[in-house]
């Protein structure tokens, strides 16, 4: 194992990966979807007929033809919907009468492989009658067009706080105003979906590229009307996800009623082009915000309203948005915060979380209004925030929007990303520039955020085991489901540490409901925070169970027996000894299962990006981009890293590259693909510095926060404020994401901000 | 349409459709599915191979266009004996890979490369340029641009007699 750094390398690095598509089952159909060339109509008739004469085709359906096909399920989870959002709102998983985003699925061909199916696709014809198409909320929230008749396309209204009193408003120092656009994002793991049903007697296997495995297997069971134990969802290696995997989507429900109907094994691997056009979004909200503060610069009063695009069904993701709302306080000491969100339902597909889900909107809104505050009381932005932060010994700090921080130390975070970045350098250098007509405007933007991580209260827990076998090897099991994070390596480790055995010894089984019979998943950054606490708690309970039976053996009390690196002994005489294994022939099975919760916890973090501007290209170069991180104690240094450098990159994505636009039939413009969603590459990589601070946890009993969101939620802002500090625009409103070459050239060209008087 | 695809050494006599692609045979014909597809229209890079030790997309071409050729994919770039390649576990010490979904195209983009200019490591812009032509989602690239230089620098110190 010296050869490889993490366990998964191995299998990884030499083409021995498995992932769903590689899953070789005879006699698999593959599953093609014919889809709506527009984002909204009313459907007339799709004819499945000449599909079904193509060769190699098994069947083709559409919802006519398949009258018990289930609907696609809605979460309450995380509340992530209500049941009122979807009361009425039937999510059908092929359309029935009225298509409501580009994409939806109108029917379904099997075929003996793709290929075939394929051929089969393209002979299904369907009528589809256009209807005005919405892929804004501003479009929507009118209820001129309704998506479903008779209800408000409003699916959802929360807020977080109470109104901040007028007087705030009336009497403060300096109040800012700022619109921002959260871009509707697609999280484009590199893997697109997969499913693979297989029904076997009177069971169903399900293999899938999947965060939430309990989640699908609840999720199919009650759709097919089944006992629970009769799905198994497998999870193998998975192409990322960030978010993204963690829903029953309509193809899965689709898949899996087919493969139980026809009693054959089907699959369906989405490909790139389908992704783009129909796998769940994230970000998509329209923000208003007012922030108000005294002469000095203390903060008084922040107001956040919200108009999120949800896409056309509220069964995934209409309450998101409050993740934004909850946050909106950031990491100040602002005594009035109020946050507003109304959901509206659009001709798009889907938001659903994706990598940062509902933090970044907060972080972004509030750090550019507070740049702009900073100009605006002619303060510099670091003092700014420095005079706000929750000082260290305030916590636990309980946020007017409703939120408990566990701990933090924020300016430490701050201080770390100005001496790291040489803020006063660069200063100095802007002023040069400032004096050099010659010379390309630079600026500095900062960021400083505060996340959640481990989830929503009744989501805290996991479930897991360990388990000593006769040969001495030691098997964690738990209900995560990893993507790419690397947790056979980190957690066998973990184990392994505190049984205090070697690795080598331990094995870690996760992503199986026939291994593990209860779990909740890997999404919210919770692995380490929850998973790894209940691995911990799990492994000191077998310790006991193994003393307690070594003192039944030698009729000593317990607390005479001690535990060292999988010895049982006697404390005191030293002479009787029994390596765990031997006490496992000697005494029978040894396996402690048990359920463990943990607290939220909240990162934070300072990022800092000073910017290059070319007024006449409109390009942004980033010079540096400096990250602080502080994610509590870190079980592993290295992927911890790795998530903070990679999601550090989807955070310049979103700032400068990547966004939706649709044509004006609803039609997501990406007709070349990755040619028009532009994600990073390698070019497009400025010197990044990641570095941490660590402040633990009192929520969990590692300390561990959690990691690997943080990019996302703190670089963009970053950016965004460094391209206004460069251009001095007096309208800081028309930088809006992603910064493309045209945004930024239209927005040097735009009225300077008046000089000092 | 009869055709014979070598691959990694090994002869595959294969009766396939002319459509078909050659990532495609590849998975399910050969069954190498080391081999991924991430996008299917030659952008991302996950499905390159070598063909007649040029990287290409196996995406992008049809199987029946390499009959006759060699094929390398990322199953053949250990040593017969299991022995990894030194890309190999240069993307292990550098944690170039997290889901590794990419990882087989960077890999056999880069293996093409070290084997046609041994001395790469000595130029880092071709590295970058080499990085920079396909997609990685999770790593931010970085470690992968130190994984291939370090396997190049290791290449060449072993060529030189270099105890590095
Ligand atoms: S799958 Fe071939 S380039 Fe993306
Ligand atoms: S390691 Fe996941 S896409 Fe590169």
């Amino acid at each position: 194992m010296e050869q490889w750094t993490r366990r998964e390398d191995r299998r990884l690095l030499t083409g021995r990966g498995r992932f769903v598509a590689d899953i070789a089952v005879p006699g698999c159909l593959d599953a093609v979807f014919v889809r709506s060339r527009v984002g909204h109509g009313t459907l007339r008739e799709v004819d499945c007929a000449a599909a079904r004469a193509v060769p190699g085709v098994v069947g083709a359906w559409s919802a006519a033809d398949l009258a018990e096909l289930p609907a696609v399920p809605y979460t309450l989870l995380a509340r992530l919907s209500t049941e009122e959002a979807v009361a009425g709102r039937e999510w059908p998983a092929l359309v029935k009468d009225r298509v409501r985003y580009a994409g939806e699925a109108l029917a379904v061909v099997l075929g003996e492989d793709r290929y075939r199916a394929e051929d089969g696709a393209a002979e299904v014809s369907c009528q589809v009658d256009p209807l005005p198409a919405m892929v804004k909320p501003s479009a929507a929230v009118d209820d001129s067009v309704r998506l479903f008749d008779g209800l408000s396309n409003i699916a959802f209204q929360g807020e977080a706080g109470k109104p901040v009193e007028e007087s705030v408003w009336r009497e403060a120092a300096a109040v800012v105003e700022g619109r921002y656009r959260q871009q509707l994002l697609m999280p484009t793991p590199m893997e697109c979906r997969t499913i693979l049903a297989v029904p076997e007697g009177d069971r169903l296997t399900v293999w899938s590229g999947h965060q939430m495995p309990h989640r699908l297997r609840r999720e199919l069971a009650a759709l097919l009307g089944w006992s629970e134990d009769r799905v198994r969802v497998v999870v193998p290696d998975t192409g990322g996800a960030f978010g993204s995997k963690s829903a029953a989507f309509p193809e899965f429900v689709v898949v899996a009623f087919l493969a139980v109907k026809l009693g054959r094994p089907v699959r369906w691997i989405e490909d790139r082009l389908e992704s783009m056009l129909v796998a769940t979004r994230g970000r998509g909200q329209d923000q208003r915000v007012r922030l108000a503060a005294d002469a000095e610069g203390r903060l008084l009063g922040y107001e956040l309203k919200i108009d999120a695009d949800v896409g056309a069904y509220p069964h995934l993701g209409a309450g998101l948005p409050m993740q934004t709302a909850w946050l909106a306080t950031g990491p100040y000491t602002t005594p009035q915060v109020h946050a507003t969100v109304r959901s509206v339902l659009t001709n798009t597909m889907m938001t659903y979380p994706y990598r940062g889900a509902g933090r970044p909107e907060a972080t972004i809104a509030l750090e550019r209004a507070m740049d702009v505050m900073a100009r605006q009381l002619r303060l510099d932005p670091a003092e700014l925030r420095r005079r706000n932060f929750i000082p260290p010994e305030s916590f636990p700090y309980r946020t007017p929007t409703g939120r408990c921080y566990d701990s933090g130390n924020y300016v430490a975070a701050l201080d770390l990303a100005l001496e790291t970045l040489g803020y006063d350098k660069w200063r100095a250098e802007q002023a040069r520039r400032r004096t050099d007509p010659a010379a390309l405007p630079l600026g500095i933007g900062l960021s400083c955020y505060v996340e959640r991580s481990g989830g929503e209260a009744g989501g805290l827990h996991e479930f897991g085991s360990v388990e000593v076998g006769e040969d001495g090897t030691i098997t964690a099991r738990c209900g995560a489901a990893p993507s790419g994070q690397g947790h056979e390596t980190v957690f066998a480790a973990l184990v392994a540490r505190t049984l205090g055995v070697a690795e080598e010894r331990v094995r870690l089984v996760e992503g199986d409901t026939d291994e593990q019979p209860e779990g909740l998943g890997s999404f919210a950054s919770r692995s380490a925070q929850v998973v790894g606490a209940l691995l911990q708690h799990v492994a000191r309970r077998l310790v006991d169970e193994a003393r307690e039976r070594a003192a039944r053996l030698w009729e000593l009390p317990v607390d005479e027996v001690a535990w060292s690196n999988g010895l049982v002994h006697a404390a005191e005489s030293g002479s009787a000894a029994i390596e765990v294994a031997e006490l496992v022939k000697v005494t029978g099975p040894l396996r402690v299962a048990d359920r463990f919760e943990s607290g939220m916890a909240f990162p934070f973090g300072s990022h800092a990006v000073v910017a290059e501007v070319d007024p006449e290209l409109g390009t942004v170069r980033l010079l540096r981009v400096v990250t602080v991180d502080d994610c509590g104690v870190v079980l592993n240094p290295v992927l911890v890293r790795g998530q903070a450098f990679g999601s550090a990159v989807q955070g310049i994505g979103q700032a400068l590259y990547e966004g939706m636009t649709y044509d004006e039939d609803g039609v997501p413009m990406l007709a070349s693909g990755l040619l028009d969603y532009l994600l990073p590459t390698f070019t497009e990589v400025p010197p990044i510095e990641v570095k941490d601070t660590c402040t633990p946890s009192p929520s969990t009993p590692l300390g561990a926060k959690g990691a690997g969101e943080s990019g996302c939620i703190g670089t963009p802002a970053a950016i965004v404020n460094a391209v206004a500090d460069a251009l001095r625009i007096a309208d800081p409103d028309l930088l809006q994401m992603p910064l493309t070459p045209d945004v930024v050239w239209r927005a040097a060209r735009a009225p300077k901000l008046q000089e000092v008087r | 349409m009869k055709i014979t695809l070598t691959v990694n050494g090994a002869a595959y006599p294969l009766d396939v459709e002319p459509r078909r692609i050659l990532a495609d045979v590849l998975r399910e014909d050969c069954g190498l599915t080391g081999t991924h597809l991430g996008c299917e229209h030659g952008i991302c890079g996950a499905c390159t191979v070598l063909v007649d030790g040029e990287a290409v997309r196996a995406c992008l071409m049809f199987a029946v266009q390499c009959d006759g050729s060699s094929v390398r994919t990322v199953e053949g770039l250990a040593a017969p004996d299991g022995e990894p390649h030194p890309l190999q576990r240069a993307f292990s010490a550098e944690h170039a890979l997290q889901c590794g979904f990419c990882t087989p195209g960077f890999l056999m983009v880069a293996a093409g490369a070290l084997e046609a200019d041994p001395n790469i490591g000595d130029d880092p812009e071709r590295v970058d340029g080499l990085v920079g032509s396909n997609i990685c989602r999770c790593t931010g690239y970085e470690p992968i641009r130190r994984a291939i230089l370090r396997a190049a620098r290791e290449q060449q110190g072993d060529r030189d007699g270099v105890n590095r």
